[in-house]
Order: C-alpha cells, then sequence, then structure tokens
C-alpha cells in the first residue's frame, strides 16, 4: 500500500526501491504458482470459495437495507422485511426527502462535518508541525498533551460542554458539534501529522530558510505540498467519524431544524414507526456522502486508519 | 534564529491549544469537580459534597451491572475481531484476481456510521419477520428462534453480534495493511526450507503482525470503552438494562434524570478505566518489544 508506505517513511523515497521489488514480486507470482504443487493450489480455491461465502454473508446487512429501501411500504407490511420483492420503487427515497426531512438533515450534517473536518485537520498539522521540525523545548511533553485526547472517552465532556452551550446560547444550533469536533479531532490529526512531519527531511524546510522565507511561508508553500498524500488521508477519516457520529447532536441539538441527519433516521423512525421502506431510503441516503468519500479515497482512508493508530 | 523559531512555534501552537483546552481540557477538568457536587437539575446549583457519588456508586447494583456489561462487552470486542480479522485478512491476501472490488466490499461496513449498522441488525434481530428467525426457521431450528432484542438472556449478545460485525472490518484493514509488509522473500525461504503452512504463519507471518496486533487490540479496546451508539440504537439499555454500558449509564442518568453530578462521577470512573486499560496494554506491548530487541 504505497500511502502508507508515505505516511510512515515520508517522500524522501530512501524505501522506493523496496517497494519496487515488492511490485515485481507480485507479477512473478503468476509464473511461480505453476511450480507449486496441486494440493497448494486446490487449498487456494478452497480458502477463496470460502471467502466467498463468508463475504456474501458478512455484506447481507448492507445488501438488505438497500433492497428493503427499493420495495414498497404496504409490500413490506404484507410479506415481511426479508422477503424479496418483484416490484421496486423510488417512493421510499421521495418520501424520506420530502416528508422525512431528508435534505435538512443531511445539508445540517455537510455543515457541521466540513468545517469540523478543515478545522480539526488545520490545527492538528500546526501542532504536528511544530512538534516535529520546529521542536521547541519541552515537544515530548506538549505532543502528549494534545494526543492524550485519544483516551479520553467522549461522555466526559458531556455535561460540562452542555452547560456550557446552554449558557451562551450555543445549545440547539449547530455551532457545539462543529467546535468540540474541531477540538476533539486535533488528537488524531496531531498523532497523525507528526509521524508525518518526522519522515520529512530537516533539509526541505533548512533550504526554505536560506532562501529567506518565513516560518508560515515555509510551511504553506513547501512543507503543506509534500503533506497531501497524509492530509486527503486524515480528511477522509475524519470526514467518516464526524459524518456519522451521533452521540453529540443527540445531546447538544432538539430541534427538527438542526438535526444532523445520524439523528435524524432515529426521528424518522419514532414518526413513521412502520414505514420500513421509508426508514431504509433514509438510511442509504445518509450513507451515500461517507460511501462516495470512502471510494474515492480508499486508499487514503486505510492509509489512515492504520497510520493513525501507529503509534510512533 | 532559533528565538524567532520558538517565537513561531507559540504562535502556531496558540489556536489549536484554545481550541482543545475548550472542546477537551477544560469539559474533561469540569466533569472531575461536578463529580464532586450535588448538581441535578438543568438550571440547578452545584454544591460540593466531596466524594458522596463514589460512594454511592460502590451501592449502585446499576452501576456493577453497566460496569460488568462493559467488561465483557470489551473483552469479547477485541478478541473476536482480531481473530476474525486476521483470518479474512489472511484469506484476502491470497486472492488475486478482483482484489481491489473484493477488497472493497469486506471494507464497507467500515464506512457506515453504527446508527445505520444498530437499525439494520435491529432489522435482521426483529422476533416477527426478522431473517435472523426467518432462517432458523427455514433450516430446521425454529426452536433456536429467540426475540433476540427483547429476551434478557441473549439481548447482550445479540447487540455484541452487531459491534463485532464493524469492527471485524476494521481489524482486517489494519491486518491487511501489516500484511504487505511482510518480507515475501523470508515466506518464501521458509517454503523452500520445507515449512508448511501452519508453521509459515505462527513463526513467520504472525510474528511480522506485531504492530498490527497493537494497533487492532489497541483500536477495539478504546472503541469498545465508549461504545453508546449501537446499544443505544438497537436496545437503549434494555431489557432491564442487560445491555447497558458504562457510557449509555452516563448518558441516561445525565439526560434522562438530570442526575449531572452522578453521572459526572460515573463518566470519571469511566475515563479512569480507559486510561488504566490502555496504559496496562501499552506498557506490556513496551516491554514484550524490549525483551524481543
Amino acid at each position: 500500500m504505497p500511502e502508507t508506505a508515505v505516511l510512515t517513511r515520508g517522500p524522501a523515497g530512501e524505501e522506493s526501491s523496496a517497494d519496487e521489488g515488492r511490485h515485481h514480486d507480485g507479477a512473478g507470482r503468476g509464473g511461480r504458482a505453476g511450480r507449486r504443487g496441486r494440493g497448494e493450489r486446490s487449498g487456494r480455491a478452497f480458502a477463496i470459495v470460502l471467502l466467498l461465502i463468508f463475504g456474501i454473508g458478512f455484506l447481507t446487512p448492507v445488501i438488505g437495507v438497500v433492497l428493503t429501501s427499493f420495495k414498497s411500504n404496504p409490500e413490506i407490511a404484507a410479506h415481511g422485511l426479508w422477503t424479496p420483492s418483484g416490484d421496486l420503487t423510488t417512493d421510499n427515497y421521495l418520501k424520506a426527502w420530502s416528508d422525512g426531512n431528508a435534505r435538512t438533515y443531511l445539508l445540517n450534517s455537510f455543515l457541521v462535518t466540513v468545517p469540523a473536518t478543515v478545522i480539526s485537520v488545520v490545527l492538528g498539522s500546526l501542532v504536528g508541525y511544530v512538534v516535529a521540525k520546529l521542536r521547541p523545548k519541552g515537544s515530548g511533553l506538549i505532543t502528549l498533551f494534545f494526543v492524550a485526547g485519544l483516551f479520553v472517552p467522549p461522555q466526559i465532556l458531556l455535561i460540562p460542554l452542555f452547560k456550557l452551550f446552554n449558557v451562551n446560547g450555543l445549545y440547539d444550533t449547530l455551532w457545539p458539534m462543529i467546535i468540540v469536533h474541531g477540538g476533539y479531532g486535533i488528537s488524531l490529526c496531531t498523532l497523525v501529522m507528526r509521524n508525518f512531519f518526522r519522515s520529512v527531511p530537516d533539509e526541505l524546510r533548512e533550504a526554505g530558510l536560506i532562501d529567506g522565507a518565513g516560518e508560515p511561508r515555509i510551511l504553506a508553500s513547501v512543507i503543506l505540498p509534500v503533506a497531501r498524500p497524509a492530509l486527503a488521508a486524515l480528511a477522509t477519516l475524519q470526514f467518516t467519524f464526524i459524518w456519522n457520529d451521533f452521540l453529540y447532536p443527540l445531546v447538544f441539538t432538539r430541534s427538527d431544524e438542526v438535526r444532523t441527519v445520524m439523528v435524524g433516521i432515529l426521528s424518522l423512525q419514532g414518526q413513521f414507526s412502520v414505514a420500513y421502506g421509508t426508514q431504509a431510503a433514509m438510511a442509504v441516503l445518509a450513507s451515500l456522502p461517507t460511501m462516495a468519500v470512502f471510494i474515492a479515497f480508499q486508499k487514503h482512508f486505510i492509509a489512515g486508519i492504520t497510520s493513525g493508530a501507529v503509534k510512533g | 534564529m532559533s528565538t524567532r523559531r520558538i517565537g513561531w512555534a507559540t504562535v502556531f501552537l496558540a489556536v489549536p491549544l484554545i481550541a482543545y483546552v475548550a472542546a477537551v481540557v477544560g469539559p474533561g477538568l469540569y466533569s472531575f469537580y461536578y463529580s464532586l457536587t450535588d448538581w441535578n437539575a438543568v438550571g440547578g446549583t452545584a454544591t460540593f459534597i466531596g466524594l458522596k457519588h463514589y460512594r454511592d456508586m460502590a451501592g449502585d447494583e446499576h452501576f456493577w451491572l453497566a460496569l460488568k456489561n462493559t467488561a465483557i462487552w470489551t473483552a469479547v470486542a477485541v478478541v473476536v475481531p482480531t481473530v476474525v480479522g486476521l483470518a479474512l485478512a489472511l484469506g484476502l491476501a491470497q486472492v488475486q484476481r478482483m482484489q481491489r472490488l473484493i477488497k472493497s466490499l469486506f471494507f464497507l461496513p467500515l464506512a457506515l456510521s453504527l446508527v445505520v449498522v444498530g437499525q439494520v441488525w435491529f432489522w435482521i434481530f426483529r422476533p416477527e419477520d426478522g431473517l435472523l428467525n426467518l432462517v432458523l426457521g427455514h433450516v430446521g431450528l425454529g426452536s433456536w428462534q429467540h426475540s433476540w432484542l427483547s429476551d434478557p438472556s441473549v439481548a447482550f449478545w445479540s447487540v455484541l453480534v452487531a459491534w463485532c460485525w464493524q469492527q471485524v472490518a476494521l481489524a482486517m484493514v489494519v491486518f491487511l495493511a501489516g500484511l504487505t509488509g511482510v518480507q515475501q522473500e523470508l515466506v518464501e525461504a521458509c517454503k523452500v526450507d520445507g515449512a508448511n503452512a501452519r508453521q509459515r504463519l505462527w513463526h513467520v507471518i504472525i510474528p511480522a503482525l506485531r504492530p498490527a496486533f497493537a494497533v487492532v487490540v489497541s483500536l477495539s479496546m478504546i472503541n469498545a470503552l465508549k461504545s453508546f451508539d449501537i446499544v443505544y440504537v438497537m436496545t437503549e439499555g434494555g431489557p432491564f438494562r442487560k445491555t447497558e454500558t458504562l457510557a449509555l449509564l452516563v448518558y441516561r442518568t445525565a439526560f434522562k434524570t438530570y442526575d449531572f453530578g452522578y453521572a459526572s462521577a460515573v463518566s470519571v470512573v469511566l475515563f479512569l478505566i480507559t486510561l488504566v486499560t490502555i496504559g496496562l496494554f501499552f506498557a506490556w506491548t513496551n516491554r514484550e518489544d524490549h525483551q524481543n530487541a
């Protein structure tokens, strides 16, 4: 996975020869298969069949919700949720969109997720850059301080924040989620970006200094362009986390107009308690943005998870 | 030169520091304080009462039940995804055709929110027309059918299955990334030396996956300890609080009964448990690393 390599080893390219070797190895596998014993090959076929069966079982929940979203509600009522159906309809989507407020919920989720993602990635990158490259005294402690947030369960933040947002009138707006995710996300972003910046050679910054550029200029036009893969990984990860969050909007909002889509799904359940098709359509709509991000940036997403978790 | 560097470091740190303190450090410290007060109404006042809540907790059966549930939940949520995720990753690494597509399909659950996951599994576990009972009926195991989410003896495990389903995908992703780092030459060399598949797995591949194991275990541990969404969506902690985790107990105590002081105390305990568990795990992996080095 080249992106992981970039994240952990940096752009210096020291390891590129090893990577190439691996690619050759992959290409050569087909040739070697001929030399392998027949037992090994049938063993592999068996493993693949097993994997396929397991895969279908594994994906049943996803397939089920997508199919249900295209079934009409009367049909579900008559034949049950999981019975396959010949008649497919898009009514559920129209209904979720118009009666179920899907449009409002999705818009709110975007209004929270995009700024909060940007804020956390930008702020985390600043901290990561300082502790990895400017290295003031106590950088280790600074890192520990900012990364420690990873081990703070969100539940311990709820009550004081609830009070704070009530006092300053932000309760039941979108601001609490933007503020909390923006701040809480700094921990993960600091960890990932510190690990990345550590792999960037110091010479890059020094060359900038010799050219007479100031620190902000170096960060913006020398370091950040190099960091693009790491930033993409992080942004993908943060987008998914924040979009999928349920706890903060549950606690910090009350009115329908400011609900994000994850809380919206539940309110839809209360509202149309037997309209399973509509609920399924809502679930699909709520999952589409993260699915799209996931498919478009899959490599980054995975690199983000694996590198973010690797302690440096 | 150097003072200028320090100056910029300070400038760069200022805004992140404010945001982090406002969103995480400050509220965290306030929870410690609130846990020592009797604050129990939305507009109410907080009077200092010392450690009373912590003493009350020792005699609160709901707290002990939630603690037990959290402990079992965490243990299972670490072991099952690690084992199944590793097996799947080893299998997937064998796939050569359409590898990208197949991998994407297996990774899909990761992009889903726990709310959606909880909802889908809620439908699978429905007693009358849920998928699980339908399948059991069809294959002649009708006697195994349950009201999976309202029967106190199985509800906890049902929710846990749904949770593990998603965590398996997470573990698999990390193991697959780790597997690409296992040197193929080494595996081939063992093959030449006559090591069979099982020996290669135990003596070459698994030791090389050590870092991946550390990541999977610590991630699943942190995730499991703060599990809230999926339980809330599937059972809200019921029946008879059989599925209530500490995270859910905090929420219920604070935002259903408005006993903010006591809820803060429970959240502090949850935080300390997380810290100690993760701390012990990191200490253990570090020691192992030193011994192996």
